[in-house]
């Protein structure tokens, strides 16, 4: 069985989202990034750098490079973290596969200020079809009064990555990724334009998804990463 | 008690229908709503109170900072206050920014208040806030996870640049120099004393506690609501085992006074609804960005939704005089209303400095200088001997009182 590394994006670690779910003969991990998790205690590096050992820590600490190489799937904010893992550490990456990444920003057109809206109106903008129940409860089996908590920590970490604009200048690292690469882009995302698909080598548009596509067209999602991991 | 003159400095014509047709004051306000002319001579008009402030007798003057901002005009505090030093003689010129995170390398806040405090011969204040979130994660986009640690970090910089006697090295986090050595360095020495103005944190209580710094609660909500915070602060310089100096504690209120209570609120109602209904319409999202309070904090937020009422009420439009003034937002009336209402205020919040904010909303030049002297000559004399018993340690050297025994 292969390993997927899965990086999720907005919102932190809702677990293994349903497009990847349905991938047989993958066995999907999640990297525990700081703070993805909405975990109590969290303090976020202070620079890029931090963040990205803190990344590579994460990944060595699955054990899941001890058979090689591993197919990488980033979305979004996770999506920028896996590029930058393929780039800096392109030995350890067999696939990269990339779900409307940030990364890379257009100042023309930056995208919905999606943190400009207080902590419970935030997720409805990054699904074009309704919150999915999955995704509205992932903090919920800490209770009552720490899932809020548990929200606001992992928007503080994929705050931190994107703030203000989410561009840590990954495009200057682009040429050291190596490893095949499939970019796909919600055709509704309101957070970053699918024309910046174009800035990262070209991508496929999934009508009818928003930000996190995974979510919104697990189907169509899931059949892309089959036919890319399949060749 | 120390009277402290504060100017917020508002732009003070904005449009009737401003709520209806903007999203928020701050931050993506729209630009043309400023008129070059009103905003020239509006910097002149605030200058001038400021001095005439002096010579109504208070012990100080102060400012502030704020950024993409309709009712903060001062996104450099330091360029009013090096005007003021210049202009006046006597008071303390208090300086309720720079946010020192915002600034690099931090050292440039060293050495221009170090100036103004050689240009005044020692009357500055440094005040040292963490910034609002609309001033520092939007309008100069600091990450909001950076800001304070670069806070924490930069005011000990500045610290150690004021009272080193060579140039020395300095490796932080985020700042790294070989030679920090600003000249000049300031008047006062080892440093002007510092005051933190704040919200409601435990870091920030406690930061004011260990290092003997003024506490600025700097509400627009009156002396009733910062009632909490207050005895917050005070809780935690006890548990530091500091002494229970009101000169530790400074407080913000909006204030009218007239010949009568009648008088007093039809005078300074309008104002006080352009300010809360018009000037501090704030886009509500510009105030959550995630990491700007800690994880302690967001848990007490959770548990107290008290002043998201009230700005839920400002988002309408809908706060009304009479609620201003129950709730203290604003202390109006005659000298005698006022004056009782302050001393009781002093005494339940243990203050020793009090920020009277005398201009607010559109009020005009006139009535600005009216409720000033007002104020001035009735209110603030028998204030003035309130907490006489304590020592100040955290005011300026070179400050001195009023020759009459007015304000």
């Amino acid at each position: 069985m292969s390993t997927i590394l899965y990086f999720p994006g907005m919102g932190g670690n809702a677990g293994v989202s349903p497009a990847l779910a349905q991938l047989d003969g993958f066995d999907v991990v999640i990297p525990a990034v700081p703070g993805f998790a909405g975990e109590a205690g969290f303090t976020a590096p202070t620079d890029y750098l931090g963040w990205l050992v803190a990344t590579w820590d994460a990944v060595d600490a699955t054990g899941a490079l001890a058979d090689g190489p591993v197919h990488v799937v980033g979305a979004s904010v996770g999506g920028m973290l896996a590029a930058e893992l393929a780039a800096m550490r392109p030995e350890i990456v067999a696939s990269l596969v990339l779900l409307a990444p940030f990364g890379i920003n257009d100042a023309d057109n930056p995208g919905f200020d999606y943190f400009s809206l207080r902590g419970p109106e935030r997720p409805p903008h990054l699904f074009a079809k309704g919150v999915p129940e999955a995704f509205a409860t992932r903090f919920d089996a800490r209770g009552a009064e720490e899932a809020p908590v548990a929200q606001y920590i992992a928007d503080i970490a994929t705050g931190a990555l994107t703030w203000p604009i989410g561009d840590r200048g990954t495009a200057k690292r682009l040429h050291r990724i190596r490893c095949p690469k499939l970019v796909l882009w919600g055709g509704q995302d309101e957070l970053l334009s699918p024309g910046l698909a174009e800035r990262w080598g070209g991508g496929t548009v999934v009508d009818g998804a928003g930000h996190l596509l995974e979510w919104d067209c697990p189907d169509e999602v899931a059949a892309h990463l089959r036919a890319f991991l399949a060749g | 008690m120390k009277m402290m003159w504060f100017h917020l400095m508002p732009y003070p014509a904005l449009p009737d229908d401003f709520q209806q047709k903007h999203r928020s004051v701050w931050v993506d306000i729209d630009p043309a709503l400023f008129d070059r002319d009103i905003m020239a001579e509006t910097y002149e008009t605030y200058i001038d109170q400021l001095v005439y402030a002096e010579e109504c007798g208070f012990d100080a003057i102060c400012v502030n900072e704020h950024h993409n901002n309709g009712y903060g005009l001062m996104p450099s505090p330091n360029i009013i206050a090096s005007i003021l030093a210049s202009r006046t003689s006597r008071a303390a010129i208090t300086i309720m920014g720079n946010s020192v995170a915002l600034y690099h390398p931090p050292v440039r806040v060293a050495e221009e208040m170090a100036m103004i405090d050689l240009i005044s011969k020692g009357r500055v204040i440094a005040g040292f806030p963490v910034g609002t979130a609309m001033d520092t994660a939007y309008s100069y986009g600091m990450n909001p996870s950076e800001l304070r640690p670069r806070y924490y970090e930069g005011v000990d910089l500045i610290r150690k640049a004021w009272a080193s006697t060579e140039a020395f090295a300095y490796n932080g986090e985020f700042n790294k120099y070989r030679y920090v050595n600003p000249i000049p360095r300031p008047y006062q020495q080892p440093s002007p004393p510092i005051w933190i103005p704040g919200g409601g944190s435990v870091e920030t209580w406690d930061y004011c506690a260990e290092n003997d710094f003024v506490y600025g609660a700097l509400t627009y909500y009156g002396h009733k609501a910062v009632k909490s915070t207050v005895d917050n602060f005070w809780n935690r310089v006890e548990a530091h085992g500091k002494d229970y100096n009101p000169n530790r504690l400074a407080v913000t209120q909006f204030i009218g006074v007239a010949d009568t209570d009648a008088e007093a609120h039809r005078l300074y109602k309008e104002p006080a609804e352009y300010f809360f209904n018009r000037s501090f319409f704030v886009y509500p999202g510009f105030s959550d960005p995630p990491g700007y309070v800690t994880e302690a904090s967001v848990r007490a937020k959770y548990r107290s939704q008290v002043r998201d009422a009230v700005k839920q009420k400002i988002a309408k439009g809908e706060l009304k005089w009479e609620e201003m003034v129950e709730n203290g937002y604003v202390v109006v009336g005659s000298p005698d209303t006022v004056r009782e209402q302050l001393e009781a205020a002093a005494k339940d919040l243990n203050l020793g400095n009090l920020a009277a904010l005398l201009q607010f909303g559109n009020m005009n030049d006139e009535l600005v200088r009216y409720n000033t002297n007002m104020f001035a000559e009735k209110v603030a004399p028998q204030l003035k001997t309130m907490f006489a018993e304590w020592e100040h340690p955290y005011w300026p050297s070179g400050a001195t009182p009023a020759p009459s025994a007015a304000a």
